[in-house]
C-alpha cells in the first residue's frame, strides 16, 4: 500500500513536470514564432507624427544617415510623404472623400485636401499622396509605401540615389488619370514622368505617388528632411538593442517604434507563463526526487534490521544496495509512466490556464492595438489621419497591428515528442540516482553487530 | 574446532570506556553444543558478535579449523561469515517479503552455491528441522514461533557452516517449543558436525548443552 502511495506522488510529480515541460515547449515555440513573424525592423519618426494629421518636426537625412553608424544596422530606408493639393498638380485622385473623409476633411481643414465651402455645404477633395523613397525596390515591394503587398504592373521602379523628376503610381490613380509608363503629369509645376504602375490591391494605397526621396526634397522645399525611416537589424535578436541606441541617438527628436519591442510587451504574459513553468518543472523534479529519498529512507530505516540480517548472513554492501535501487527504480519508472501519460493529458488545459490567467492579469494586452505609423508614412486615410481597418495580424509599413492579438497568442497548441520522452527518462534517472543516494549512504552504515544487539 | 584466545573488545563512550570483553580464551570441538550464561550487559551479546565476525576484537584470536579469522578484512569477514558462520536469533530474523524456502535459499546466495542445488537443499534443510513440506511456501508472517525458528535453523546449517551462533534461540518460544529448538540444534550439530554456541539465561536451557560457560563483566568461566 505504501508503495502505491509512492508511485502516485511520483506520478503527480512527475506529471506535473512532463505538463510544465510541454507548457513551456509551446509557449516559447509561440513567442517564437511571434518574434519571427515581427521582422527585424524599426520605425523612426518625428516626435509626434502620425500621418498627416499628427505635427512635429520633420527629421533631417543627416539625422537618419547617422543612424547606419550604430552596432548591428544593416541599412536605413528614408522616406518623405508630401500632399498634392489640386491646385499643385495635374492629377485628379481618385478617392472620393465620401462620409469619413467629409468629416475628418471638415474637422481637420488645413490637413491637406483641397476645400471649397458654401453656405450650406463643404466639398472635400482627397490629396493625392506623394512618398519620396531612397528605397523604391523595398518600397514597391512592401517598403516605404507601408502595404507591403505593392507589385510592379509595368514599367520599372527609379533608382534610390535618383534625383529625376520621375515616378511610379498607383494603378487607381494611374487609371483615373488615363497615364501609363512614360505618360506626364505635373506637380510643384514640375513635369513628372511615369516610370512604373504598382498596385497593392487597395483603393488608398494605389491612389499614392512614389517619387526619388531628393526629388521630393526638391519639389517640395523641404530640403534633406524625412518624415520617417526604417532601420533594418542585421539579427532578431538585437533588435532591442538597437532601439534603445536609436532612441538615445536622436533623443526627443523622434519616435522610435519598434515591432519588437512592441511584440515584446504583448508577449509578456506568454514570459511569464514560460518561467513559470520552468520554475515549477524544476521544482517538481526536484520534490519528485526528495519524495523518493524521503520514502526510501524510511524504508531503509523501517528495514534495517532486514539489513542488518542480510550484512549478517553473508550478503555484500553492493548486493544490498542493488536490491534498495531496484526498489527505487522501479517505483520512479512506474511513477514516470503513470506521469508521463497523465502529464500529456493535461498539459494542454493546464498551458491553457496559465496562458490565460497570465494574459488576463496584463492591461498591456488587452484592446490588441499597436501604433501603426511604420517604415512609410502611415496609412492616412480620408485625408485626415484615418487608420484603416485591419486585420488581425496585418502589417503596416513595417509597423504591426495586432488587432486581436490576444486571441492570437493564446491560441497556443501543445505537443510532446521526443525530448518530452528523453526528458521524462532524464528525469526519472535523476529521481532515482537522488533518492536512493541518502538511502545507499545509509545502507552501507549499517553495521550489523548493533542492529542485532539492540534485540 | 574452534578456538578463541585473549579475545578483547573495549567500547568507548561518552561515560567511560566499556570492557565488554576481557581476555576471553575457551574453545569447542566440532559437533559440540557449548551454552554461555549471563545476565543482560554481561558482554555475551558482543562475545556472539566477534565469534560471528559482524565486529572485530581489539586483540585476540579467533581460529576456526586453523583459520585465523580475527585480523581479517571488511570484506574477508563478510565472506567467510556467509560460508562458515550460520546464526540463529532470538527474534528469528526471516526476511518478512520471503517464503520459509527463499529464505533458506538466501543463505545459499550468498554462500554463492550453485544455483541449480539451492532449492532442493532448502527443501532437505527444511525437512531435517521438521517443517512441514506444505509450509515451505509460506511466508514468515504465517508460520508460528516454532516453525518460524525451525527455519531459522534450517537456514543456519544450510550452507554447511562450521560454526552456528544462536543467540537466546528459545527466548520468543514456549518453554516446550524451546526444549524442541535446542534438541534440533544439537542435533543439526551432529549431523554437521559443527560447533554450536548458544547464549542463553535460562538455566534449563543451558543444562541440555555439552557445556557451560557463564560470562560476567565481559570475563568467561568455565561452569563445572
Amino acid at each position: 500500500m505504501r508503495s502505491v502511495g509512492v508511485v502516485v506522488i511520483l506520478a503527480v510529480a512527475i506529471a506535473l513536470s512532463i505538463s510544465m515541460l510541454i507548457a513551456r515547449d509551446a509557449v516559447s515555440t509561440k513567442i517564437n514564432t511571434v518574434r519571427a513573424s515581427t521582422g527585424t525592423t524599426i520605425t523612426v519618426s518625428p516626435k509626434g507624427f502620425f500621418g498627416f494629421q499628427g505635427g512635429g518636426t520633420a527629421l533631417t537625412t543627416t539625422q537618419i544617415n547617422g543612424l547606419l553608424s550604430l552596432p548591428n544596422v544593416t541599412a536605413v530606408q528614408e522616406s518623405l510623404s508630401e500632399q498634392l493639393k489640386s491646385t499643385q498638380t495635374s492629377l485628379i485622385s481618385p478617392t472620393p472623400a465620401g462620409q469619413l473623409g467629409q468629416q475628418f476633411g471638415s474637422s481637420a481643414g488645413s490637413s491637406g485636401g483641397s476645400s471649397t465651402s458654401g453656405s450650406s455645404s463643404f466639398t472635400f477633395t482627397i490629396p493625392i499622396r506623394v512618398i519620396g523613397t531612397n528605397s523604391p525596390g523595398t518600397a514597391v515591394v512592401g517598403g516605404a509605401n507601408g502595404g507591403g503587398t505593392e507589385k510592379l504592373t509595368s514599367g520599372k521602379a527609379f533608382s534610390p540615389t535618383s534625383t529625376s523628376d520621375v515616378a511610379v503610381i498607383g494603378n487607381t490613380l494611374a487609371t483615373k488619370n488615363k497615364l501609363k509608363v512614360g505618360s506626364t503629369f505635373t506637380a510643384w509645376n514640375t513635369k513628372i514622368t511615369v516610370v512604373g504602375v504598382f498596385s497593392a490591391g487597395s483603393t488608398f494605397t494605389d491612389s499614392n505617388v512614389l517619387m526619388p526621396l531628393a526629388t521630393v526634397q526638391k519639389l517640395a522645399s523641404a530640403s534633406k528632411q524625412v518624415t520617417s525611416a526604417t532601420v533594418v537589424v542585421n539579427n532578431i535578436n538585437n533588435v532591442a538593442s538597437v532601439d534603445r541606441a536609436v532612441t538615445k541617438r536622436l533623443g526627443s527628436a523622434a519616435d522610435v517604434t519598434s515591432t519588437q519591442a512592441t511584440v515584446q510587451s504583448e508577449l509578456a504574459p506568454l514570459n511569464s507563463v514560460k518561467t513559470i513553468s520552468t520554475y515549477t518543472l524544476i521544482g517538481s523534479v526536484i520534490g519528485a526526487a526528495i519524495i523518493l529519498l524521503l520514502s526510501m529512507l524510511m524504508i531503509v530505516r523501517e528495514r534495517r534490521r532486514e539489513v542488518g540480517v542480510l550484512k549478517a548472513l553473508g550478503a555484500t554492501n553492493r548486493s544490498i544496495l542493488t536490491q534498495f535501487i531496484a526498489e527505487s527504480t522501479t517505483f520512479t519508472v512506474l511513477g514516470a509512466v503513470v506521469g508521463f501519460v497523465a502529464g500529456i493529458a493535461i498539459s494542454s488545459p493546464i498551458t491553457s490556464a496559465l496562458v490565460s490567467a497570465s494574459s488576463g492579469s496584463t492591461p498591456s494586452s488587452v484592446g490588441g492595438f499597436v501604433r501603426g505609423s511604420g517604415g512609410g508614412p502611415s496609412f492616412t486615410g480620408g485625408g485626415s489621419g484615418f487608420t484603416p481597418p485591419s486585420g488581425s495580424f496585418s502589417r503596416s509599413g513595417g509597423g504591426l497591428r495586432f488587432g486581436g492579438i490576444n486571441n492570437t497568442l493564446t491560441q497556443i497548441h501543445t505537443s510532446a515528442g521526443w525530448s518530452t520522452l528523453a526528458f521524462a527518462f532524464i528525469a526519472a534517472l535523476i529521481i532515482a540516482a537522488l533518492g536512493s543516494s541518502v538511502a545507499a549512504a545509509t545502507i552501507v552504515r549499517i553495521r550489523p553487530a548493533e542492529v542485532l544487539r539492540s534485540e | 574446532m574452534l578456538k578463541v584466545e585473549n579475545l578483547n573488545k573495549t567500547f568507548h563512550t561518552g561515560a567511560g570506556d566499556v570492557h565488554a570483553v576481557q581476555n576471553v580464551t575457551f574453545s569447542a570441538a566440532d559437533g559440540e553444543v557449548v551454552a554461555i550464561i549471563g545476565a543482560s550487559g554481561s558482554g555475551k551479546s558482543t562475545l556472539l558478535s566477534l565469534l560471528g565476525l559482524l565486529d572485530a576484537p581489539d586483540r585476540g584470536s579467533i581460529d576456526i579449523n586453523g583459520v585465523q579469522l580475527a585480523n581479517l578484512d571488511s570484506a574477508g569477514r563478510t565472506k567467510y561469515r556467509s560460508t562458515q558462520v550460520g546464526f540463529v536469533f532470538q527474534q528469528f530474523n526471516l526476511i518478512p517479503n520471503l517464503t520459509a524456502k527463499e529464505n533458506v535459499m538466501l543463505a545459499l546466495e550468498f554462500a554463492r552455491w550453485p544455483k541449480e542445488d539451492r532449492g532442493q537443499r532448502a527443501e532437505e534443510m527444511l525437512a531435517m528441522v521438521g517443517l512441514d513440506a506444505g509450509k515451505a511456501d509460506r511466508r514468515p508472517a504465517k508460520l508460528s514461533g516454532g516453525e518460524q525458528q525451525r527455519v531459522a535453523i534450517a537456514r543456519a546449517f544450510a550452507a554447511e557452516p562450521q560454526l552456528i551462533l544462536a543467540d537466546e534461540p528459545t527466548g520468543s518460544l514456549d518453554k516446550s517449543t524451546g526444549q524442541k529448538i535446542v534438541a534440533l540444534l544439537r542435533e543439526a550439530a551432529t549431523k554437521q558436525k559443527a560447533t554450536v554456541l548458544v547464549v542463553t539465561h535460562d538455566e534449563k536451557i543451558a543444562q541440555q548443552a555439552d557445556r557451560r560457560l557463564e560470562i560476567e563483566d565481559g570475563v568467561l568461566k568455565e561452569i563445572a
